[in-house]
């Protein structure tokens, strides 16, 4: 029988106490290993933040209110100057429009009602251009978005009011870019193809396409003028999925505005370099002209979310110590109580390094048994441990941010969730803890590590024990 | 050949210090078969232990073919008890949850044998000692006293050690194993050139053996073996 065969046999020598050590090992290293799952899931979400919009800043007509509208509206020279900024590698011009349904929109002009409704946020600096479209929404407006619509465009009547869709929110690109800047999920199809205003190249929202029936190839009209569906592709959201874009120019064309911007996404090239950009970029257009923000529910989200991966590190060291502490202190237990069989051991001539490396062994055994049991219990409770951190950790940010469009009014927040970041709470909930090999693996490595540090010390004991010990008793 | 000069083990309890070994001088040829016997305290466990190199001396020096075992380093001295030193306990001591065979293989995987060598030769000592063969894969906990004496004995056989230390040998056996054990050790003397000291209160086995010591109050004294023919009937 082998060291390490003697080592398994007494590991089970009292299955009743191997199978307690074993499930409080279990609890220790389950949460170790979820801990490290939710650190990296969470440290992964940060990165990702950071590396899409973490560099991007956001300009947008001064003195806009969101609802409101207000201020004067961007212009292409404008993006011309920010272009010229030191540190900024790209200026993206965003024209916002909305679509209403063209049946819907006769009915209601028949019916005397008036007013763009939907209970959405419209441009901060310009109201957007409202067009009618052979498109239905893909969002129903819902109890909140009839309110609002019956607020905002009816006025001295009780009657009931006909059932509205929200409008469509369409949006003339400079780039492929969303209206935060991270780059559009393209499902299927093609990108825009050239930038021009001469393009009926479209990309619709997966949704959108659902509802309305329509692929790639297919064609739809605005304002009378056929496009055709280039791509489709997925914002993660169903309000950001009932959506259209369209290139800039071409919304420019529709809206009747040549040259005249909703907004700018400006990317700069380093996130060291964001903060002087953003003051650059500011002093270049003028507080009276245009506010640039960094997108602070970005800032906040990013900074619960390292809160919550630095909460998860130092969980995870606890439990992983706790674990190493556990099997310390059962190993010292296991060779108090065996000291007069390492006394007959040491007496027949085993060697110190054969009697202590039989009890490291039996600690990894041990270790090994709760660790099985540890990532079944990491895999079933990992996600919600992580996401019960999350909100625990980010409840107040949620609540602050969650419904707010963006400074300076680009967003469309209506019955949505509320603007291009829509809030900390989108973004956290976004977080995936799943249980990757990797993960798990290095998660065991750790406790395999820590658990031969365990049972190094009651191995070194084992050294002190005199083979007089065989002795005792007799 | 084993020399024992003025071999002194003292312990303190309280204000006293107790002599359970003292000033102890022998000499015993190599292939010898000598048996100490005493009453019970009298020390001959703590002279055993400090034979096999468990223990150290307050004083003195054992001697093992001329190398002193006060001048070995531990390591030294666990390997000088797992080559030339075989144990057997009044208690037995083999591990519990192992089997009959593991037990009697523990010693040579200590001392480097192979397996399949090891196991070969465990099955061939058990059957020496008399265990069945159904036996030998039995954990210990669930064989009878004197079946667990014959694996301790198998044990203390298996590296063909040069100095066997038995204490109360055939203590737990019945009389015809007992003559049997007697008759192994004899053997070992004879054809392995093996030195044997056995602790006894077993008439028989004292009065089989070639010299016979008498411990008294730490004091060791040698008496004269009777002819091994009447031995049997003396009082010891």
């Amino acid at each position: 029988m082998s060291v390490l065969a003697r080592s398994v046999g007494n590991a089970f020598r009292n299955k009743v106490r191997t199978a307690a050590v074993v499930a409080v090992l279990a609890v220790a290293i389950g949460l170790a290993l979820a801990m490290l799952v939710a650190n990296q899931a969470v440290g992964a979400k940060v990165q990702e933040l950071n590396a899409s919009v973490g560099t991007v800043l956001t300009v947008n007509p001064a003195g806009g209110q969101g609802f409101e509208g207000g201020g004067e509206p961007l212009t292409s020279e404008q993006a011309a100057t920010a272009t010229a900024v030191p540190n900024v590698s790209a200026v993206v011009g965003i024209s916002s429009l909305r679509l209403r349904n063209a049946a819907e929109a006769a009915a209601q002009a028949a019916g005397g009602q008036t007013g763009p409704g939907g209970g959405q946020g419209v441009s901060g600096g310009q109201a957007a251009a409202t067009l009618t479209t052979s498109l239905t929404a893909a969002v129903d407006a819902g109890t909140l978005g009839n309110r609002n619509q019956a607020a905002n465009g009816t006025t001295g009547t009780t009657a009931t009011q006909p059932v509205r869709s929200l409008p469509i929110t369409a949006t003339g690109i400079g780039a492929e870019v969303d209206t935060t800047g991270k780059a559009l999920a393209i499902t299927e199809g093609n990108g825009l193809g050239d930038y021009n205003a001469e393009s009926t190249n479209a990309l619709l929202g997966t949704t959108l396409a659902e509802k309305n029936g329509l692929a790639v190839g297919s064609t739809f009209t605005i304002n009378d003028q056929t496009y055709t569906v280039a791509g489709l592709f997925d914002a993660g959201t169903t309000f950001g999925n009932n959506a259209v874009y369209v290139t800039l120019p071409t919304a420019q064309t529709l809206a009747g505005l040549p040259g005249e911007l909703s907004s700018m996404i400006v990317t700069v090239d380093s996130l060291e370099h964001v903060e002087a950009a953003k003051a650059a970029l500011q002093e270049a257009l003028g507080t009276d002209k245009a506010d640039v923000t960094q997108g602070q529910n970005l800032e906040t989200a990013v900074s619960s979310l390292d809160s919550v991966k630095n909460i998860s590190y130092i969980a995870f060291i606890a439990a992983l110590g706790t674990a190493g502490l556990i099997i310390l202190l059962i190993m010292v237990m296991l060779v108090r109580e065996r000291r007069r069989e390492i006394g007959v051991l040491k007496a027949i001539g085993a060697p110190n390094r054969t009697i202590g490396l039989q009890f490291v062994l039996e600690a990894l055994v041990l270790a090994a048994l709760g660790s099985a049991a540890g990532a079944v219990i990491a895999a079933f409770a990992s996600s919600g441990i992580a996401s019960a951190l999350i909100s625990t950790n980010t409840t107040t940010t949620a609540a602050a941010t969650t419904g707010r469009g963006m400074p300076g009014g680009t967003g469309f927040p209506g019955g949505g969730p509320g603007g291009p970041f829509g809030g900390a709470s989108q973004l956290l909930t976004s977080v995936t803890a799943s249980a990757s090999p990797d993960v798990i693996v290095a998660g065991i490595a750790a406790v395999f590590g820590v658990a031969t540090i365990g049972a190094l010390v009651p191995a070194l004991l084992t050294a002190r024990i005199r083979p007089i010990e065989v002795l005792r008793g007799e | 050949m084993i020399e024992v000069k003025n071999l002194v083990r003292t312990f303190n309890s309280g204000d006293r210090t107790i002599k359970p070994v003292n000033d102890v001088s022998f000499e015993l040829e190599q292939g010898t078969l000598a048996s100490i016997v005493g009453k019970s305290g009298s020390g001959k466990s703590t002279l055993l232990s400090l034979l096999g190199a468990l223990d150290k001396p307050t004083s003195g020096d054992v001697a093992v073919n001329g190398v002193s075992l006060a001048s070995m380093p531990d390591a030294k001295l666990t390997q000088y008890r797992r080559r030339d030193i075989g144990f057997v306990f009044q208690q037995f001591n083999l591990i519990p949850n192992l089997s009959a065979v593991d037990n009697v293989m523990l010693p040579m995987e200590f001392a480097g044998m192979r397996k399949a060598a090891r196991l070969q030769r465990a099955k061939e000592l058990l059957e020496q000692v008399q265990l069945v063969p159904e036996k030998h894969d039995r954990r210990i906990n669930r064989l009878s006293g004197g079946e667990q004496q014959r694996v301790a004995i198998a044990r203390a056989l298996a590296n063909e050690p040069k100095l066997i230390l038995a204490d109360e040998p055939t203590g737990n056996l019945d009389e015809q194993t007992g003559d049997h054990i007697i008759e192994l050790l004899s053997a070992l003397c004879r054809d392995h050139n093996t030195t044997i000291l056995v602790v006894t209160h077993d008439r028989a086995l004292a009065n089989k053996t070639d010299r016979r010591f008498r411990l008294q109050q730490g004091r060791l004294t040698e008496e004269p073996v009777r002819n091994r023919a009447t031995a049997a009937a003396a009082p010891v």
